[in-house]
């Protein structure tokens, strides 16, 4: 990589050239060089209170944890000021992260009471109110704000989320979809499984075992719709029960939820309509 | 990027929340007791049961011949069919034309479907908060008492409509009261 670096970076000779490891800068903090001198003299303190939960001591009870942040110095997002607390304060914070940029869905979180991407959430400025940070609620908690997705995964594989199909294709090659059918995916291939919307979802609270959630009914829907598909047949059977549909009640906390911006309360509704024609 | 140049077993000294070197910590200013639901809860969450391993689907229910699709699609027409009703006895009760010449047909309709639409959206609310598999027995009790009362409603109505006025005559003379 040495290779890689422009021989303009010679020139920048603010800072040194090879730094130790330790002493570089993680992209949750603000550089110290881009603060405003102004902003350094007053810092801007916010408080997060944080759920901890140890695996290690269950006889404990989960508590909420208050750190203090100067936002001057943190990243404009959550997952920033996360990133920061492990870093700089506290090592043994737990939480998922992985592409910091709503892509992943590793971040997802219950932050001030709404049901979001780490990444994807702004610190709010207002450092006279406090941040609260849980996990997904009603999940099992594996670790501080890590919940045990088992379940979910599990019924994600329940409703095959793969291409089905009997019949080769007329070429050979690929299956082709004309571009009305390709729409029809629109709002739905963009989910990518953050479970924000399930465990918002007081259905799901309450019969998560058996009612599916609004995020695998998306992505059942998802293949449903798929002009490619050859088994729609056999996933509306899979769905025509009590539970596995027909728990959603039209709550619409998932619409309200969703950090992709998506409408699972709208896809849930369309099987509904599907399973009765 | 500090956590990066302590050594490892300074981490796993941290690692514990009661450790003298977290108290120190300038950030941390408190730890507080947390209460997230009443003491006595009516239902607390059982631990956590995964059927089967890691990589098997949860299983996949059979269709139900009456629940599902067929459930739904009535309780829908039920409800266009409800409102349709209610909408049109506003004016019923109201209008002086209709008073001591109601139809006996609108009060049959209304009757069947006030019990049909009471019983579905009791199922409903049991099925959601009382589960058989969390609470079989309850469950089972809950869903017989719900019949005993659909019937008893039932047969409630049909003496109120061929032994006394009737339910839209009733619903006339309160508001004319």
């Amino acid at each position: 990589m040495a290779s890689l670096r422009t021989t303009s970076r010679l020139f920048a000779a603010s800072r040194p050239l090879f730094r130790p490891a330790s002493f570089a800068r993680s992209y949750a903090t603000v550089e110290a060089k881009s603060i405003d001198p102004a902003a350094s003299e007053n810092p801007s303190m916010k408080t997060f209170k944080v759920y901890r939960w140890n695996p290690d001591t269950p006889s404990e009870k989960p508590t909420m944890q208050s750190y203090q942040l100067d936002l001057n110095k943190t990243g404009p997002m959550m997952l920033d000021a996360l990133i920061r607390i492990k870093n700089e304060i506290d090592p043994t914070l737990t939480f998922r992260r992985s592409c910091r940029e709503g892509i992943c869905g590793s971040c997802a979180m219950n932050i001030d009471g709404v049901n979001t991407l780490a990444c994807l959430c702004r610190i709010p400025t207002d450092t006279a109110q406090e941040s609260r940070i849980y996990p997904l609620p009603h999940t099992y908690v594996v670790k501080d704000l890590i919940p045990d997705l088992t379940l979910f995964y599990k019924q994600y594989k329940s409703i095959k989320p793969y291409l089905q199909r009997d019949t080769p294709t007329a070429d050979g090659l690929e299956n082709r979809q004309s571009p009305e059918d390709r729409k029809k995916l629109d709002g739905l291939y963009e989910c990518i499984l953050c479970a924000c919307c399930s465990t918002s979802c007081p259905s799901y609270w309450w019969n998560s075992e058996e009612y599916l959630g609004p995020a695998i009914l998306l992505q059942s829907y998802r293949w449903l719709v798929d002009s490619r598909d050859e088994k729609t047949a056999e996933r509306k059977a899979a769905l025509d029960n009590s539970m596995s549909v027909y728990r959603c009640h039209t709550i619409l906390n998932c619409t309200r939820t969703c950090p992709k911006g998506l409408n699972p309360g709208r896809a849930i509704a369309e099987t509904k309509k599907m399973l009765a024609a | 990027m500090a956590s990066f140049a302590r050594p490892s077993l300074l981490r796993q000294a941290l690692a514990t929340s009661r450790s003298p070197l977290l108290r120190q910590n300038v950030g941390v200013s408190q730890v507080v007791a947390f209460h997230a639901s009443a003491r006595k809860q009516i239902l607390p969450p059982e631990p956590q049961s995964i059927q089967g391993t890691m990589n098997d689907p949860v299983p996949v229910p059979a269709p139900h011949p009456v629940e599902g699709s067929y459930h739904w699609t009535f309780e829908s027409a039920k409800k266009c069919v409800f409102r349709a009703v209610c909408v049109g006895l506003i004016p019923l009760s109201i209008a002086p034309f209709a008073a001591g010449s109601l139809n006996p047909v609108m009060d049959a309709i209304l009757c069947s479907l006030l019990v049909a639409h009471s019983h579905i959206g009791f199922q409903a609310a049991i099925i959601d908060y009382f589960r058989p598999q969390r609470v079989p027995k309850f469950n089972a009790l809950c869903n017989w008492l719900l019949r005993a009362f659909t019937l008893t409603t039932a047969v409630g109505l049909y003496e109120f409509e061929t032994n006394d006025v009737g339910i839209t005559e009733a619903l006339r003379r309160i508001w004319n009261a």
